[in-house]
């Protein structure tokens, strides 16, 4: 935990508004939260060597807490399945980045046919509060999500996941196993407790939290922070 | 025990500041109210002029009144309140109401004066409630600070938070003339300088005199503090509220999509189910679930079986139950079904809802209704029942003692009773089951509205047992 303040007084001194997605994926793996496994990287042969050995396929993204709308800006490459793809990508990448020298994320590709979302928001009146819904391109086409104010119990989180219209993709749907709700309870549970523990942060996207095999991992993730606090 | 306002629900003597004789204004319309409600505390009148009002001698000021009374509600011009507040602290005065509008709600000078007031209230520690509200009623001590003429307000067990002084004014004088339930503790929080709705939710969450609770607000001044209390309560008692407006929160954080989708609507409706209240969106609701909670228990489950008249209404209410109400229309047990089969012609097959007109065709209006409803009333699988009587002169004009009766046999399980056809058998039926312990509702829809509201707080009650939820 030590590490996460530190971290995050950096950031704050720096007067950043954002996390980089390493930072904040860190973040969420230091409370219990099931991370891609990735490596940062400053060079090629840093990429080169972080690839082999998270191992291929790998997703390479550019890693910059001054950089969103990373998939928009062309500075995301997925599903490289060799040395070659990965020497493609980051090429293509440095062209693209609007920062000189940036880090460079290297991430293993997480595959399942679910994208969920969670996140934290700190409202003016309720504080705290924790979202989940489908995520992936429906978070923002269906809009199919549910809050609560943190701290959340069991109870909370496992309404939560049967707020949802779409609860049935949380099942054994389409020859895929039933989520394994206990861990995804956990996560939002997690969710909650960053926001009670943390003032400077303002919000926490995770999408897409994709599931594999019947578990949640966070794929992608932004903490934005509060300026003024 | 003495509780945290109890100053204010059960004052043992008042004063009200600016009493007057002059007729149709609010510093006599309280007075009349006072009387109305047989109010049996010392009662103080103060006025500058002094002389008598309503055979009470009045007080010139504040100063002359004697000392340690519990409560004071001031009605006077909001400029002159901070020091009306100062006078009732020298006095000993603990618990003030304040009638007056023109503060925040109106303008820049009223804004200021309500700073005014809260700096008051710091610096002399005295509890206040308001401004801009009718403040409190409370039966079960037979007092109203209500300066809206409302004549007696009959006693029971329903209690309201309230915004405005709304509850206490024309709603109030509304369920006094227009239903058959009482309340026991009101309140209009206006302006909450000092008193806002988390104390009074926790007074009426101790409150003996308090079983259901209902809320109507625009804002909450300690949101946090207020869902806490609900959390704990709603175990015990029911919370309803009807959230109006619209706060001006939302979280904006550019680029979050959890911020973006942070609308005030969506946490507050989570917020509220987390803390087990029930959430209402129609105004009506807040009088016809608490009539409902008057008469009837909380109903155990969303299980319903209605009688109706026909097969529009059994079609129509069946796919109301399923798509808007989160209530399940249940099949029956066989010894019931078998028994609603005896009682019908046989060309009809008989099933939940209860087609019941070929039986009133064959038997009468008054037997087929009653063996009806007792048949579903037996059944296990059934928490509550709704009969759509239908009355007209023609058909016959059935003795609804037997509605009532049933009532009394089935304690446990809520009936609510509608009509369909002539509307003054209607009324003549309301006005004889209504005081015998029969809630009546005029529009069909609104029995199960309502049934599907208390369903919801009796899941909320029961997710304390730690019931879980399944895909």
């Amino acid at each position: 935990m030590k590490e996460m303040e530190s971290l995050l007084k950096e950031a704050m001194g720096q007067n950043r508004r954002t996390l980089s997605e390493y930072g904040s994926s860190r973040l969420l793996a230091a409370y219990g939260i099931p991370t891609a496994n990735g490596a940062l990287a400053r060079d090629w042969a840093e990429v080169k060597k972080a690839a082999a050995k998270i191992g291929y396929p790998v997703v390479l993204k550019l890693c910059s807490p001054e950089v969103s709308h990373k998939t928009e800006s062309g500075l995301v490459a997925v599903g490289l399945r060799d040395e070659a793809d990965l020497k493609t990508a980051f090429k293509r990448i440095g062209k693209a980045s609007p920062v000189k020298n940036a880090d460079c994320l290297v991430q293993e590709m997480v595959k399942g046919g679910r994208e969920l979302v969670i996140g934290m928001v700190r409202d003016p009146q309720f504080g705290p509060c924790v979202m989940f819904g489908l995520g992936g391109i429906f978070t923002e086409v269906l809009g199919d999500v549910t809050f609560r104010p943190a701290p959340l119990v069991e109870s909370d989180a496992m309404e939560m996941l049967m707020e949802i219209r779409g609860n049935k993709i949380l099942g054994a749907v389409r020859g895929m196993e039933a989520v394994d709700l206990d861990s995804l309870v956990q996560c939002l549970m997690a969710m909650g407790k960053i926001g009670m523990a943390h003032e400077e942060i303002q919000a926490i996207d995770v999408n897409p939290l994709i599931i594999r095999g019947n578990s949640p991992v966070a794929v992608d993730a932004l903490v934005i922070l509060n300026p003024s606090s | 025990m003495i509780r945290k306002l109890d100053s204010f629900f059960e004052p043992r003597s008042v004063a009200v500041i600016g009493a007057t004789s002059g007729r149709h204004k609010p510093g006599n319309d309280i007075l009349l109210n006072i009387a109305a409600n047989g109010y049996s505390g010392e009662l103080y009148l103060v006025n500058p002029k002094g002389g008598e009002i309503m055979g009470r001698t009045a007080w010139r000021s504040i100063g002359e009144l004697p000392d340690g009374i519990d409560l004071a509600v001031i009605i006077l011009p909001a400029a002159l309140n901070p020091q009306a507040i100062r006078e009732c602290a020298a006095k000993g005065i603990k618990a003030v109401i304040l009638a007056a509008g023109g503060f925040s709600e109106v303008d820049e000078e009223g804004r200021l004066l309500q700073a005014e007031l809260e700096a008051v209230v710091k610096e002399t520690g005295v509890r206040v409630i308001g401004p801009n509200t009718s403040g409190v009623t409370s039966t079960p001590f037979n007092f109203t600070s209500s300066f809206f003429p409302l004549g007696r307000i009959p006693r029971g067990h329903i209690s309201y938070i309230a915004q405005t002084g709304n509850f206490a004014t024309h709603t109030m004088r509304y369920i006094a003339t227009a239903e058959h339930y009482g309340v026991a503790r009101v309140v209009g929080i206006g302006n909450k300088v000092d008193v806002d709705e988390s104390d009074v939710l926790e007074y009426y969450a101790t409150d003996p005199e308090t079983e259901a609770i209902f809320v109507y607000l625009e804002s909450l001044k300690s949101p946090r503090r207020f869902l806490e209390i609900a959390r704990e309560t709603t175990r015990r008692k029911p919370i309803i509220m009807l959230k109006g407006g619209s706060t001006d929160g939302g979280s904006h954080a550019a680029g979050a999509h959890t911020a973006a989708l942070a609308s005030d609507d969506r946490i507050i409706d989570g917020a509220l189910k987390q803390a087990g209240i029930a959430r209402i969106y129609k105004y009506s609701h807040l009088i016809l679930a608490a009539k409902a909670l008057s008469a009837m228990p909380l109903p155990r489950g969303n299980r319903v079986s209605y009688l109706a008249p026909s097969g529009a209404m059994l079609v129509t209410m069946t796919d109301l139950c399923q798509k808007y109400w989160n209530l399940e229309v249940p099949a029956l047990e066989e010894s019931g079904r078998s028994r609603l089969q005896e009682i019908s012609p046989p060309y009809i097959r008989m099933r939940n809802p209860v087609d019941i007109w070929p039986s009133a065709i064959v038997n009468g209006i008054e037997f087929a209704y009653r063996e009806g409803m007792e048949a579903v009333l037996k059944d296990p699988h059934i928490d509550a029942v709704v009969p759509i009587l239908m009355i007209t002169d023609e058909t016959g004009v059935p003795d609804l003692q037997f509605v009532v009766d049933l009532a009394r046999k089935y304690p446990e399980k809520p009936i609510y009773a509608t009509f369909s056809a002539e509307k003054k058998h209607m009324e003549t039926a309301k006005a004889f089951l209504e005081p015998r312990g029969v809630p009546t509702f005029p529009m069909i829809e609104e029995p199960f509205e309502v049934l599907s509201v208390l369903a919801q707080c009796r899941r909320y009650m029961d997710r304390g047992a730690g019931k879980k939820g399944t895909i």
